[in-house]
């Protein structure tokens, strides 16, 4: 679990919204990947795809990347080109907003963040639990990485569990 | 000598001249006026007798001169009092022997002497009303004397003169003889040419001669007649009607602070240029807001400038429960950087005089404010406003990811809706149950 590279994930994904891209790619790995479904899942991001260099093939009327193109197929994933992989994500906007506001890193790589279930019961009522600021405005959000992969803050409370505070959505 | 008076034109030369004494020929090389009161009798001072000192005056006053009011008198008295007072009058002199009177009757001029006895004959310079000069010497009245009028001047003059008159008087008597009714000053110096009286009091460029409407007056609300009926909206105040659509009884009700009223100057080449700048919140406490700058020499001026502004500016500003603000919002205006934070009904707003009025005129009323780095009161005022109206709405949130939202604050028991969105009408009341959490679900 590298959060160097996640750190440069958020930062490429700020600075994509802030340039109003639709889509752009990050480097392939699993924790990106479980992110960014979490992400998906959430509304924030539109699809991700795992594909190769290039841009995988539009959806012809929705104009995103398809997950499974009908005419060529999925690339099987295999040892070869497991290296050349990376997640490309379509970017929302809203009037002219990114969807996605802003990504920033609670665990650094030089500091790694865990909370527990009481601590994040006061973070998502708005109250601040030793470093992480609680959520305290609409459409804020945080995510863990926990033993049952990658969840938003108020989905760890209803499972009850705990983890690494990955980054903060505003 | 005077500068008030306006110099005379070159064409009064040839009018005829002022001259309250016998004419000399001569011009007038000073801008002081004219001594026109010297040909009237002044004012009849207080003279005692010819030819008799106060001391004479006390000697010779006789027990017979302080007698009760004949019935002459008597009648002149009611024309001026009434009964109530006649009867005072005649208890008070009553109450005096005469002989007192006549023995102790004196003007006192020792400085022991009582004070209160005001002589309302002459006008003191502090304690009395302050009797100007009139603006102008002209009579509107005045006219022409006829012929007749004249002749008989001339029958007076004649029949007044001497055994043996000699020509100086003559002349005398046809340079001062008067030939308008009316005021004097208005023909020995009327109004000049520079300043001249094409209009009689009352009169317009459309509505000239006899036929002139009286202008109506208004009583102000200290109580003193003006011709601005308070009534008319002025011009500025029309303009903001016809550009914001709000009418007047509506602007009345806004709330209006001035919040920054400073001096500003501007330096060029030929100094320094002072003026006021003033910077105006306004809101109708119910969640309209807006702020205005106005600049003026005059602060008056600049305060109803900056206050147009701010009602012309006026926005939404989105109100979570009609109390307080959608999360915590942030603002940055130059070196001001602030924070304001959303908090629990009956929190109150505790935040800075600046804030507090703004969200006062916003009608926010649970509201906690941080304000760092700079505190320049005008730029925090810009980055209140730009933190308040930075909020966003929950239910674009929801909208933009495709999610539906509920409100747990807004459900109780039932699921019955207590709070209504923020822009439909305004809250009545609800149980306080503790802060929740707007989810996202």
């Amino acid at each position: 679990m590298s959060l160097v590279n996640l750190s440069h994930v958020c930062s490429h994904l700020n600075n994509a919204c802030k340039a109003r891209l639709g889509l752009t790619s990050i480097p392939n790995s699993k924790l990106h990947l479980k992110l960014c479904l979490a992400l998906q899942n959430d509304g924030l991001l539109s699809s991700v795809v795992r594909g190769g260099p290039t841009p995988p093939p539009m959806h012809p009327i929705l104009g995103t990347p398809n997950a499974i193109d009908e005419s060529e197929g999925l690339e099987p994933l295999t040892q070869s080109n497991i290296a050349t992989r990376r997640l490309w994500l379509g970017l929302k906007y809203w009037q002219s907003e990114p969807v996605l506001g802003k990504l920033t890193m609670v665990s650094k790589p030089t500091r790694r963040v865990t909370i527990d279930v009481a601590g994040l019961r006061r973070v998502i009522r708005g109250e601040r639990s030793e470093t992480v600021e609680g959520i305290r405005s609409p459409g804020e959000a945080l995510y863990l990485s926990t033993d049952k992969g990658i969840l938003e803050a108020r989905e760890c409370v209803e499972k009850k569990l705990g983890g690494l505070v990955l980054c903060r959505i505003r | 000598m005077s500068l008030a008076r306006p110099a005379r034109c070159l064409f009064c030369t040839f009018s005829r001249a002022a001259s309250a004494g016998p004419r000399v020929p001569s011009r007038q090389f000073h801008l002081s006026s004219i001594q026109l009161a010297d040909r009237k009798p002044k004012l009849p001072e207080f003279n005692p007798p010819e030819g008799k000192t106060l001391d004479e005056v006390y000697r010779d006053l006789k027990l017979e001169d302080f007698k009760p009011y004949t019935e002459e008198e008597k009648a002149a008295l009611k024309e001026e009092y009434t009964p109530e007072q006649i009867a005072a009058i005649e208890a008070g002199e009553a109450a005096i022997d005469p002989k007192d009177l006549h023995d102790q009757f004196r003007l006192r001029r020792d400085p022991m002497r009582l004070k209160y006895l005001d002589d309302l004959s002459s006008i003191e310079p502090g304690v009395d009303k302050h009797v100007r000069a009139p603006k102008t010497n002209a009579d509107y009245n005045a006219t022409f004397k006829s012929d007749d009028d004249l002749m008989e001047d001339f029958v007076q003059y004649f029949i007044n003169s001497p055994e043996d008159p000699e020509p100086a008087d003559l002349v005398r008597f046809l340079e001062t003889n008067r030939v308008t009714h009316g005021k004097e000053e208005n023909e020995l110096n009327g109004h000049s040419a520079i300043a001249p009286n094409f209009l009689n009091e009352g009169e317009t460029l459309e509505k000239m001669g006899d036929n002139v409407e009286e202008r109506p007056r208004y009583r102000t609300r200290e109580g003193e007649l003006t011709y601005v009926n308070p009534d008319e909206p002025t011009e500025q105040e029309k303009k903001l009607f016809q550009v914001t659509g709000y009418s007047r009884d509506y602007i009345k009700t806004l709330y209006l602070k001035d919040l920054v009223v400073r001096r500003v100057s501007n330096q060029t080449r030929l100094g320094k240029i002072p003026s006021m700048s003033v910077l105006t919140v306004a809101g109708n406490q119910k969640g309209l807001m807006g702020i205005g700058i106005g600049k003026s020499d005059e602060i008056i001026d600049a305060c109803q400038q900056a206050r147009a502004r701010a009602i012309k500016n006026m926005r939404p500003v989105p109100r979570y429960e009609n109390r307080t603000i959608f999360g915590d919002v942030k603002g940055k205006v130059g070196a001001v950087e602030l924070e304001l934070m959303h908090r629990p009904p009956g929190f109150g707003l505790r935040c800075q005089h600046l804030i507090f009025e703004m969200c006062r005129a916003a009608g926010i009323q649970d509201l906690a404010a941080r304000v760092n780095r700079s505190r320049n009161p005008m730029n925090t005022v810009k980055a209140a406003y730009e933190a308040l109206m930075s909020q966003r709405d929950p239910e674009e949130i929801a909208r933009a990811r495709g999610k539906k939202m509920v409100d747990v604050r807004g459900v109780y028991y039932s699921g019955r809706k207590i709070f209504k969105p923020w822009h439909e009408t305004p809250r009545v009341g609800g149980p306080r149950v503790a802060e929740g959490e707007k989810k996202i679900e």
